[in-house]
């Protein structure tokens, strides 16, 4: 095969003009990870959990110093998987409701909605540390069978990772993310039966 | 003078020097049916102990003569989940002392068969950044003038807790300094000093050698 120079020069100038295109779009990370269930003691209750659409389709946009977006997080599946790991090792019974209506037919002993108030992206380039950081706050409410509240608490998470040679921003913003939702998983998984209304709630029963 | 180049590259390359200081507070020793953990300390705000680093450890103990068991860091913490995260991993032998009292952290330390819990504590900080290095890219081709050079200095500490008796029974420290230099003459050539490996290795042995009791 013969290439010229001037071919060879416009492969190069349209493979650098359509790197320069995408690193000028928004990039889209959609958080992955793996939970593992959490050694605790099985608290003897049937739980419904009912998370919302708001928690399913939750994402974050980091804007630049510009004002343009620079970085789309969609942490809501993974926040999913999370709970779905960590739900059946607290609970003797847990099952998924659509609603807070269809939770309340089940006759199940508590409902929990979990719900996500706010999420931080910290980036290297503008704290000047040599970490990727996130945090997370959650707005989490407990309702008995019937739908009268227990209780409703703000839990919060942190995660970073530090900047490494060869990694993308994507992948340490996925890990940084991660190490935060295991945060919320050993935070809730420990403390749980500590928030004060739920241990009155534990101890009447 | 061509023979000595590589010579002199190698001699460049490995130009570093790492102290490795034993503080011994109790007596140790290993059955064959033990096991160690290393795991990485990450609480601090403003740097974490990379897991590659523990790995290397791990890997250099697992090796050679009088080779020890080592559960790799993530198939520990992940089976321990979630009493080893950042935020809720014992910081001294007496939280750990506590959290043996919880049954199921008891059953899986002895499912594990753990004898000793190293923590590793450090990090590698790069300073002393002079020179500069241009590169250029045109029709008739492309290169590189300029010198680089940096220092790395990595500082790491290792505590071993006896899980049998819930004791610190030492640390071992280690520093490692090194520098690396970035000629390029149409082509950067890299020597590259390699401090943390060095650590990690001198660390490991100084390591295996403490946890046999020797």
């Amino acid at each position: 095969m013969n290439y010229s120079i001037r071919s060879i020069a416009k492969t190069l100038c349209m493979a650098i003009c359509a790197l320069a295109l995408a690193s000028c779009g928004v990039s889209k990370v959609v958080i992955q990870g793996s939970y593992p269930s959490p050694n605790v003691a099985k608290l003897p209750l049937s739980l419904a959990v009912v998370y919302d659409e708001p928690l399913r389709n939750f994402s974050y946009i980091e804007y630049s110093e510009t004002g343009a977006e620079e970085f789309n997080i969609a942490s809501g599946a993974s926040h999913v998987a999370l709970f779905d790991a960590v739900l059946p090792a607290m609970f003797q019974s847990v099952v998924e409701a659509a609603s807070l209506e269809e939770a309340e037919s089940l006759g199940v002993d508590a409902i929990f909605v979990p719900a996500i108030d706010e999420f931080q992206l910290a980036l290297p380039n503008k704290t000047k540390l040599d970490v990727y950081e996130v945090w997370i706050r959650y707005n989490l409410r407990l309702v008995s069978g019937d739908g009268s509240p227990i209780a409703d608490w703000v839990l919060t998470s942190y995660g970073k990772t530090p900047t490494e040679n060869l990694r993308t921003a994507d992948a340490a913003i996925n890990d940084a993310a991660v190490v935060a939702l295991r945060d919320l998983a050993s935070s809730f998984s420990l403390s749980f039966a500590q928030v004060p209304e739920v241990r009155d709630w534990l101890a009447s029963r | 003078m061509k023979a000595l180049l590589p010579l002199l590259v190698v001699l460049l390359a490995s130009c570093t020097s790492t102290t490795v200081d034993e503080f011994r507070q109790g007596e140790t020793g290993i059955n064959s049916d033990e096991s160690i953990v290393i795991l990485g300390r990450r609480h601090s705000s403003d740097y974490e102990t990379r897991a590659e680093f523990v790995d290397c450890v791990g890997e250099r103990m697992t090796s050679g003569n009088d080779s020890i068991s080592v559960i790799p860091e993530k198939e520990f913490v992940d089976a321990m989940f979630p009493w080893f995260e950042p935020r809720t991993a014992p910081l001294r032998t007496r939280d750990l002392e506590r959290l043996m009292a919880e049954p199921v952290v008891a059953e899986k330390m002895a499912e594990f068969g753990v004898r000793y819990m190293v923590w590793l504590d450090g990090f590698t900080e790069t300073s002393g950044r002079t020179g500069t290095i241009s590169c250029t890219v045109g029709p008739g081709g492309a290169g590189c003038f300029g010198f680089g050079s940096w220092e790395d200095d990595s500082t790491f500490d290792a505590r071993v807790w006896d899980v049998a008796s819930l004791q610190n029974v030492g640390t071992i420290s280690t520093d490692a300094t090194g520098q690396s230099y970035l000629p390029a003459l149409v082509i950067p050539i890299p020597l590259i000093a390699r401090v943390e490996a060095n650590a990690c290795v001198r660390l490991a042995d100084q390591l295996k050698q403490f946890v046999n009791g020797e």
